[in-house]
């Protein structure tokens, strides 16, 4: 791997209360508030229509928040338009130049920039070698695969060094195999360059696996941020439960520091304050089966689903309300016997309960 | 089995191509019989090889003086209707107007109406204003007619024109201007190049609008060859075809060398 | 890359450059002179009009003579203002003129107190079927092949020979003034009179297949290239190819010709109608007449005209030979134009 370039020193992002209200009176995006941190690698994470390609074109300067400040590095970028932001971007659709070679794809920024001809020459080699499109120089987009057009977006984007590199869904139009190493790569890049990294995506898995932080947004709100760990097992609200991996939810309250579900019986959970409805949100994988009366509820197993590495059931409760549980997959090539009577249960401390809002 | 099915079908597609190619090329064919036939009318099989009819077009004055007035109005309708109709076509797929459709409906409503009706109309408005027939009337009249072509194949490339290039532009420092100059234009130019050259064609080959606007001794080459098949229907109408023909070709082709279409079209 | 910039900004600059140079050159020269505006035929004849007569008639009468030769003439008229219209003089066929006469777009009569020649007019050239003036006419008759065998045609009637189903040749009526009156002469012919168009259709049924063309100048070439071996045309159609050798052959039926008339008259809003009618009068003059008359074969209005034997022997110069002309009254027929021309559809389609 070549020497990584010299970056700009990576900048920290803030947004306040940043509001985008569309025509026909949507709002977008509302009232969001933000920090990134510099050279961190940061998702925005939610369904589509959900503000967070808006809240990245917000940053990037291509839509004008109609609230709130964007300052980036300390300095307010609210009104600043577009080409004077310094950003790196990445789109989805690679946005190359079609006209241009892979070289001048790359050495666009430097031009803008008045960079001269011998350092953008050197500038450029090395951004591509950064994305190991070496050799590529004098091809037209249209000539190159889909990832080899999405690395010269890439070395495109870092090339002027920007202090804050924004991506839009940037592998969401690579197949899978290939989206994962990119996922590596990118990954890794982000690190060499120490630069800030904005990832926008709605792939769970993704998130999960590059970033440092998620921001979970739902209808122009960021529902809970935190690190990918926190956000998959202390989930904050049932959207983020939900969205991210699967879950069981059990309905009832909290009352007496216990929760009781709706059917009255009280079920395992660390000790929790205040009184009120809530849901018990349970992940899969955190569920044991055991031998009938042995667990906290008894059901009979209905479905087996055979995933490789697990192996995903479905026990069916009296009342008729379903739980997956995950198995490690025991290798033996015996998967339990639908129909059979049998027990479930989990540890309190991997119960976590979601109030109504 | 399947192999001979497909050599059939291959048969009639290359026939059916065959039989467009000749219905295209065989009126072309009987005008060069014509132009070059000695005889002042259509006669099949030819009886010689003159170049009299040639020599008669080129050495007419009318036909020479509506020549030149053609290629000129048709220089000055391909820089006219390239510029307004290009702009138009931005402006309509970009700027955001109110009453987009109906704005594009009123630039493209010259290619629905008989350009007859629009030369009469803009000869009636003309005469009203008391402007008589200037000869730039005729550059208007063209240029009304030329704009839906090049507002048509403009707005064509723009319609699957990713805007996210002209973000990426943005985002690495070009201001707008530099974006419309370095990214839209190049990206767009096929589309307007073509238009370019429907413009040359349709103001060359323009007759119905010329028809009311040409004025005695500034008549056009189309409205020339009109007036003169009424009264001399001989080979020279053929010759000036040819001609014609090949001077349209050839300014496709100079088009083509000067801005290389075929390169743009490339991607 | 520079340089293609350049080439293209060169193109640029070219055609910008001629853009400005069609515009801003003035498009006529504005004269200290009157400006006589007229509109006149084509081919030939304009090229003796503008060749010989029109520079002898600016030079006499001090003026400049802007002429039009692109059609429609009428509609451009029309659309002009009455009282600066673009024509000072029409020239048209004797139909047209009656529908420019009836919309009011020329004057309604002209007299020997405004065009003094007219008294040397043979009296069909002013007779109640004429707006305007007439200068010249052609015989409608019939245009026949010599290398076909057929017996050459001694009347109308023969036209219908059996033997010429889809050899002959007739116009079509709704655009074309030959075909309008060789209908109504069938009326004649076949009925009770030129009005007697229930005849005249009957008689129009029993030429079907016939070949229709738009304008005499195709019929000539169809009976050129032999599609037509007999068809409806006008004598000076046929005239025009002497010495050329080809087999054609001009007929005047016993019947009858019918006139075709060349017609000038001078628009109501002219603003030098002095100079309008001093043309008129000046087209009149023998010298003039016998000028234009040999070159496109058209036989003089005026009785004192005495052209070369060549032609003398085959125009309608003389009150025995203008006797034969049969005018139609195109008001008649104009006001029932559309019923006819809907009528004649109907009849030819099939």
């Amino acid at each position: 791997m070549p020497p990584p370039l010299p970056t700009a020193s990576p900048a920290s992002i803030t947004l306040e209360r940043v509001t985008k209200r569309f025509p026909g009176g949507v709002v977008a995006v509302d009232k969001i508030d933000l920090i990134v941190e510099p050279g961190e690698f940061f998702s925005l994470l939610g369904p589509s229509g959900c503000g967070k390609t808006t809240t990245l074109r917000m940053i990037a300067g291509f839509e004008a928040a109609d609230e709130g400040r964007v300052v980036v590095g300390g300095r307010d970028l609210t009104h600043v338009p577009v080409h004077h932001r310094d950003m790196g971007m990445v789109f989805q659709s690679y946005a190359l130049f079609p006209h241009r070679t892979v070289a001048e794809n790359v050495a666009f920024g430097l031009r803008m920039r008045g960079v001269a001809r011998p350092e953008m020459a050197a500038r450029v080699a090395s951004a591509l070698a950064q994305v190991k499109l070496e050799g590529y120089e004098a091809r037209r987009p249209a000539e190159l695969s889909g990832g080899q057009q999405q690395r010269v977006a890439l070395a495109r984007a870092i090339v002027i060094r920007p202090p804050v590199l924004l991506c839009d869904e940037p592998l969401g139009a690579l197949d899978r195999k290939l989206r994962q190493a990119m996922q590596v790569e990118l990954k890794e890049l982000q690190r060499a360059l120490g630069v800030t990294l904005v990832f926008v995506t709605h792939d769970q898995e993704e998130a999960l696996a590059m970033s440092d932080r998620i921001g979970v947004m739902n209808s122009g709100r960021l529902e809970q941020v935190g690190a990918p760990a926190d956000i998959y097992d202390r989930p904050r609200t049932r959207f983020v439960a939900e969205f991210i991996g699967e879950i069981n939810l059990i309905e009832g309250r909290v009352h007496d520091g216990g929760f009781i579900a709706a059917d009255g019986r009280v079920l395992p959970v660390s000790s929790e304050k205040g009184e009120g409805a809530a849901a018990l949100a349970l992940r899969p994988e955190k569920l044991r089966i055991v031998s009938s009366g042995a667990g906290v509820i008894d059901g009979v197993l209905s479905d087996a689903s055979f995933l490789g590495d697990q192996v995903l059931y479905t026990v069916t409760l009296a009342d008729g309300r379903r739980l997956l549980v995950k198995e490690r997959n025991p290798g033996t090539g015996a998967l339990r016997q639908n129909g059979s009577t049998l027990g479930v249960r989990w540890e309190p401390r991997d119960a976590v309960i979601l109030r109504n809002a | 089995m399947r192999g001979r099915r497909a050599s059939l079908g291959q048969r009639a597609y290359l026939v059916a191509n065959g039989a467009i190619l000749f219905f295209l090329l065989a009126p072309l064919a009987v005008v060069a019989v014509f132009a070059l036939n000695p005889t002042p009318f259509i006669q099949f099989p030819p009886v010689g090889v003159t170049t009299r009819w040639f020599e008669k077009f080129f050495a007419s004055a009318e036909f020479m003086g509506s020549l030149r007035l053609s290629l000129e109005v048709a220089a000055a309708v391909v820089v006219l209707a390239t510029l307004i109709g290009a702009a138009a076509a931005l402006a309509l797929a970009r700027g955001g107007l109110p009453g987009t459709r109906f704005l594009t409906a009123l630039f493209l409503a010259p290619l629905m109406l008989p350009a007859i009706l629009t030369g009469l109309a803009l000869f009636q408005a003309l005469q009203l204003a008391g402007f008589g027939r200037p000869t730039w009337a005729l550059v208007v009249g063209h240029t009304l007619v030329a704009v839906p072509y090049v507002m048509r194949t403009t707005l064509a490339v723009l319609s699957d024109f990713d805007r996210r290039i002209e973000e990426a532009a943005a985002s690495l420092g070009a201001p707008p201007l530099r974006v419309f100059f370095e990214v839209t234009l190049p990206i767009i130019r096929p589309g307007v190049i073509a238009g370019s050259i429907f413009a040359f064609i349709v103001s060359f080959d323009q007759f119905p609008i010329s028809l009311f606007l040409v004025t005695p001794s500034r008549e056009t080459l189309p409205v020339v060859l009109f007036n003169y098949m009424k009264f001399d229907l001989d080979g020279a109408i053929a010759a000036a075809s040819m001609v014609s023909i090949l001077l349209a070709l050839a300014v496709v082709i100079v088009i083509d060398r000067l801005v290389g279409l075929r390169a743009t079209m490339r991607f | 890359m520079a340089a293609r910039i350049s080439r293209r900004g060169l193109l640029g600059a070219v055609g910008t450059a001629t853009a400005f140079g069609v515009i801003g050159r003035p498009q006529v020269a504005q004269a200290q002179a009157a400006t006589l505006k007229i509109t006149t035929w084509g081919g030939k004849w304009g090229e003796v009009m503008k060749g010989e007569v029109l520079p002898a008639f600016e030079k006499e009468f001090k003026c400049k003579v802007e002429v039009d030769q692109a059609f429609p003439y009428l509609p451009k008229l029309q659309a002009s203002a009455k009282n600066a219209p673009i024509y000072d003089v029409l020239h048209a066929n004797s139909n047209e003129q009656w529908r420019a006469a009836v919309d009011g777009l020329v004057v309604e009569k002209i007299t020997q107190n405004e065009v003094p020649n007219i008294k040397e007019l043979y009296p069909y050239a002013v007779s109640d079927k004429i707006a305007g003036v007439t200068i010249f006419t052609s015989a409608i008759g019939l245009g026949y092949r010599t290398d076909k065998g057929l017996t050459p045609p001694k009347s109308w009637k023969d036209l219908a020979d059996p033997k010429l189903a889809g050899q002959r040749g007739g116009y079509q009526i709704p655009v074309n003034s030959l075909g309008q009156s060789h209908l109504m002469l069938l009326g004649q012919l076949y009925g009770k009179g030129m009005t007697d168009l229930d005849a005249a259709y009957k008689a129009l049924e029993q030429l079907k297949p016939i070949k229709l063309v738009d304008f005499t100048g195709q019929m000539e070439k169809m009976l050129l290239q032999a599609e037509v071996v007999m068809g409806v045309i006008h004598d000076s159609g046929i005239y025009r190819y002497e010495g050329q050798n080809q087999p054609i052959e001009f007929a005047a039926p016993a019947e009858g010709v019918l006139s075709l008339e060349q017609v000038l008259n001078v628009t109501p809003g002219s603003k030098v109608k002095e100079l309008a009618y001093g043309y008129i009068d000046y087209m009149l003059r023998p010298d003039v007449q016998k000028k234009l008359a040999e070159a496109v074969w058209y036989s003089p209005a005026s009785k004192s005209v005495k052209l070369d034997p060549k032609y003398d022997a085959k125009l309608y110069n003389t009150p025995e030979k203008v006797a034969q002309l049969i005018q139609i009254d195109w008001k008649w027929y104009n006001e029932r134009k559309d019923e006819v021309d809907a009528r004649v559809a109907r009849i030819l389609r099939g």
